[in-house]
């Protein structure tokens, strides 16, 4: 069980297996460069990411004690007059939504273009478990915070994971954590973490989530209502009986309680195995990886050096059986047709539209993934993005009147924002590739699938492209698009 | 053979999916004017499928664990008025409906509603051993299962299953992302929808030949599509695969209804109109589509719509006011929309929750997860009233702090399978439950 993979099977399948689960897919040259690398190269040059340097600068705005944000919170608080008060809390919110869509883009240009794919990878999937709302959390520098929490330790001990984004405002927040008071706890966070962050529903009574409710009192935000603040006089100092054990205990200190029992480490290997690899994972899998997570004093980094080296993470039913997520279909298909990532608000429709609006989650239990990605109506949404990236769009402003098209002008940049060119055919195939139908379509199944079409969506592409001769570039793109609106394209 | 194609009109409707990129940073409205103006556009369709007149039910589910006690007042009641020093509707607020209950102001289109005739109130809803945590608590209510026992199909799915195998797939239409667990069955059943103007596959250019080649990648040859395919889960549900089937499988099977089912519900999108203005939320807007969907004559049975935000763990009375009072106005504006369409008397509303919530009020003006609660049923044919003992607040009547239920909610279910979709209850709920007299 968990044995590495053969020298001998590491080859184009499996190396293109690696770039689209540990990173976001790419090029047939990508796999080609990471096939060349060998599989112990190709897993490290992914998992060691830290000897890569990533200088992604931060948001302008996401920098402690914004000033422009002090001083807007300020002129609220000193606001004497209603009407004034209500115009700079819309300034407020229109600043948050602003800072919001630009928050959400720079995370997916990171996770597209940026240099530690995999760390991305992890930090999205940190994000989809310990999940927090943009709906409830609202500032948005709690929420950058937190996506740096989930960068710095992504890889690391998963026990200080949990403390460092537990004791997190945007979390506090989220879980009203902030608001728990001593004497009448609020249950929100303690039934949470306990279900949905490290043991799973079954593996706690109703008492232990009240009793530790009293432990994580005294939580708080401080007063510049920014940062994490330890209120010593709002926490319950007194005995707590927690799975049989009884104690003054701090809420670090149940935690720690929570993450030494076996099934955390069952419970995280599981999820990080389901996200990675396999939507139903065979149980003896989970066994082994568990107990090597245990043994390994749950060290993260080493869990997924044994995932993504493993023979069973490259098992011929797990490669090309994953739905893609909305982020992994979009980055993808901008990767494979080497074209740059749509402008920030159609980025962020398409990928709104198909179930993944980022720092957003449906609920607290993150997305879910797999068959929940897929509805009739966004299986036709993704055909239709799929237009749009591969024979271009240009979204035409309306015709709007004064302020209003001020407004709309100033967000689109006059319309430029809301066009994507169409690809550039030639440039992504050779001219033997393009010479002939049967050619074209080998080569672009081999780039946008790694793999073969069923049989009669083949022979309807077949057909398509046989009545046409010599092919013309719109031809192309048509067939590239075909494609894409199939059920083998939304797997990966 | 190929169905026949519908028009193309690339540049209208292709813009005006991306068109909503907009509403990102700007107010909806502006947005909006991309749909009006394209709007004009869209018409010259088909024609509308025959209207049935079987029976319609629309399940609303309200996320994260609506408060009974503050949505159906018992504003006599001195142990709520001790347990919810901060939160409690004070008596003289309720909307009474008898004697010792009333609803919460914020719901005064349900005071209409009862007052018309058309709304009963079941009380203290629930089922044994319940469970408080949202996302088994809703599996429970999607599945009608025991506490203990783990379906993956739900008792909808089950529906389709015994009275409906291999019908349209548009016989349950969900508004919204995620298609609920109620819906999965082993012969999946039923369609997700929230933009019907984009519900289609778009080709590109002057000709039709993208469309076709389209069209042709899923050609069956005849209209049955057969039993393959995977099931679907929602926002709460456990999401798997039924008996090994494949992710391909379940695409494949999602795709074709998709191809076969947005032919008609944009023919009907464009055809129909609504009688009455809507508030401008999000559940009104989900049910003013329903309404045209209706009035459009699909052979929907089922519509499921979603109303989120019920966790009041923190400053209740500032967030279920709010979302009590948007459900109450966009259901009283439905009931009315399908009275000026003749269609009231087809259409039963039931809403749902995962739990009430505990009886004490928390340290945070919000309440914490609890156990039994009423449901609302709303129709035509609905005999108003309240049924159901009211339940006791007396601290030695409540198990761990919470309500203890008097009615199965699957008593509520058989109910409605026997006398309103007209169908046995066992086959699908697996046993006998009572039924209730919920209709006049």
């Amino acid at each position: 069980m968990l044995e590495p993979l053969p020298a001998a099977q590491w080859n184009q399948t499996t190396a293109a297996h690696l770039l689209n689960r540990a990173g976001f897919g790419g090029s047939p040259q990508d796999v080609e460069n990471l096939h060349k690398m060998g599989l112990d190269r190709a897993v490290s040059w992914f998992v060691d990411y830290e000897r890569i340097p990533d200088d992604t600068p931060a948001p302008d705005w996401a920098v402690d004690l914004d000033p422009k944000l002090m001083a807007l919170r300020e002129a609220i608080r000193n606001a004497a007059d209603p009407e004034a008060k209500r115009e700079l809390q819309r300034q407020q919110n229109m600043t948050e939504n602003t800072q919001m869509a630009d928050l959400r883009y720079w995370w997916v240009r990171r996770m597209a273009l940026g240099p530690r794919p995999f760390l991305e990878k992890m930090t999205l999937f940190w994000h989809g478990h310990f999940a927090t709302s943009f709906e409830k959390v609202r500032t948005p520098y709690f929420l950058w915070f937190q996506n740096e929490t989930f960068r710095q330790n992504a890889t690391g001990n998963f026990n200080q994971l949990l403390i460092a984004v537990s004791e997190d405002p945007a979390m506090l927040r989220y879980l009203d954590g902030a608001n728990s008071n001593k004497n009448k706890p609020n249950e929100n966070f303690a039934r949470e973490v306990m279900e949905l962050f490290t043991l799973g529903e079954g593996h706690y009574t109703e008492q232990d989530i009240q009793q530790a409710a009293k432990a994580y009192t005294g939580w708080g935000i401080g007063p510049d209502k920014l940062h994490y603040e330890y209120h010593p006089k709002n926490h319950d100092d007194g005995p707590k009986t927690i799975f049989g054990q009884t104690g003054n205990y701090s809420g670090e200190e149940v935690l720690n309680m929570i993450c030494a029992k076996p099934e955390c480490a069952e419970f995280i290997s599981k999820k990080l195995w389901r996200f990675f690899v396999q939507d139903q994972p065979p149980q003896p899998i989970i066994d082994a990886l568990a107990a090597e997570f245990q043994k390994h004093n749950l060290d993260l980094k080493h869990l997924m050096n044994v995932i993504f080296r493993s023979k069973e993470f490259y098992a011929p039913e797990v490669i090309r059986a994953q739905i893609k997520s909305p982020v992994q279909w979009l980055i993808a298909a901008t990767r494979q047709l080497q074209a740059a990532l749509p402008t920030q608000p159609m980025t962020l429709v398409m990928l709104g539209s198909l179930g993944e609006e980022l720092f957003q989650p449906p609920n607290v239990k993150g997305w879910d993934g797999g068959i929940a990605w897929i509805t009739t109506n966004n299986l036709l949404d993704r055909y239709n993005f799929a237009a749009a990236l591969v024979e271009g769009e240009r979204v035409p402003l309306p015709n709007l009147k004064n302020r209003m098209k001020g407004i709309m002008n100033n967000l689109t940049e006059g319309g430029d924002l809301m066009e994507i060119p169409p690809t550039d055919v030639k440039s992504l195939f050779t001219p033997d590739q393009l010479n002939t139908g049967d050619h074209f379509l080998a080569a672009i199944q081999e780039r946008f699938l790694n793999d073969t079409l069923k049989p009669q969506r083949l022979s309807s592409l077949q057909d398509f492209l046989k009545t046409r001769s010599p092919i013309e570039e719109a031809d192309m793109r048509k067939a590239i698009r075909l494609l894409m609106s199939t059920p083998e394209y939304q797997l990966t | 053979m190929n169905p026949p194609l519908l028009t193309t009109r690339r540049d209208f409707l292709r813009t005006t999916l991306l068109g909503g990129a907009l509403t990102w940073t700007v107010p909806s409205f502006v947005a909006q004017t991309f749909s009006a103006l394209h709007a004009a556009a869209d018409g010259s369709l088909t024609q509308i499928a025959t209207g049935k007149d079987a029976p319609i039910l629309v399940l609303i589910q309200l996320a994260g664990g609506n408060d009974g006690l503050n949505a159906v007042v018992p504003y006599t009641n001195d142990f709520y008025y001790k347990a919810r020093p901060t939160i409690a509707i004070p008596a003289d607020q309720a909307l009474h409906l008898n004697d010792t209950l009333g609803l919460n102001p914020a719901i005064a289109g349900f005071k209409n509603l009862f007052d018309a005739g058309h709304l009963s109130v079941v009380n203290g809803v629930g089922y044994p051993n319940p469970n408080r945590s949202h996302f088994r608590a809703t599996e429970i209510w999607q599945t009608a299962s025991d506490e203990d026992k783990y379906l993956t199909d739900g008792w909808l799915g089950r529906y389709f299953d015994n009275a409906c195998a291999g019908c349209d797939p548009t016989v349950a239409i969900n508004i919204g992302p995620r298609l609920p667990q109620a819906f999965a069955s082993h012969n999946p059943t039923g369609i997700s929808l929230e933009n019907p103007d984009s519900y289609r596959f778009m080709g590109a250019g002057q000709n039709d030949d993208e469309e076709l080649a389209y069209r042709s990648m899923y050609a069956t040859g005849h209209e049955d599509t057969g039993a393959s395919g995977g099931s679907i889960s929602m926002v709460s549900g456990t999401v798997t695969l039924q008996n090994g089937q494949s992710a391909v499988d379940f695409l494949e099977r999602t795709a074709m209804d998709a191809q076969l089912s947005s032919d008609k519900i944009r023919a009907i999108a464009g055809k129909t109109k609504n009688n009455v203005v809507y508030p401008g939320s999000g559940l009104s807007r989900d049910l003013q589509l329903v309404a045209r969907l209706i009035a459009g004559g699909l052979p929907t049975r089922i519509f499921y719509v979603s109303q989120g935000g019920y966790d009041t763990h923190t400053n209740q009375r500032g967030g279920q006011d709010g979302r009590l009072k948007e459900l109450g106005d966009s259901v009283k504006a439905f009931t009315d929309d399908l009275t000026a369409m003749g269609m009231f008397d087809r259409v039963m509303i039931m809403t749902f929750s995962e739990f009430g919530r505990r009886v004490n009020e928390n340290g945070s003006r919000g309440t914490d997860h609890g156990a039994a609660a009423p449901m609302f049923l709303v129709g035509s044919k609905i005999k108003s009233g309240l049924l159901g003992a009211e339940p006791s607040l007396a601290p030695a009547d409540l198990k761990d702090g919470d309500i203890q239920f008097n009615t199965d909610f699957r008593s509520v279910y058989a109910s409605i399978l026997q006398n309103w979709l007209n169908t046995p209850s066992v086959p699908i709920l697996g046993k006998q439950f009572d039924t209730l007299p919920i209709f006049g």
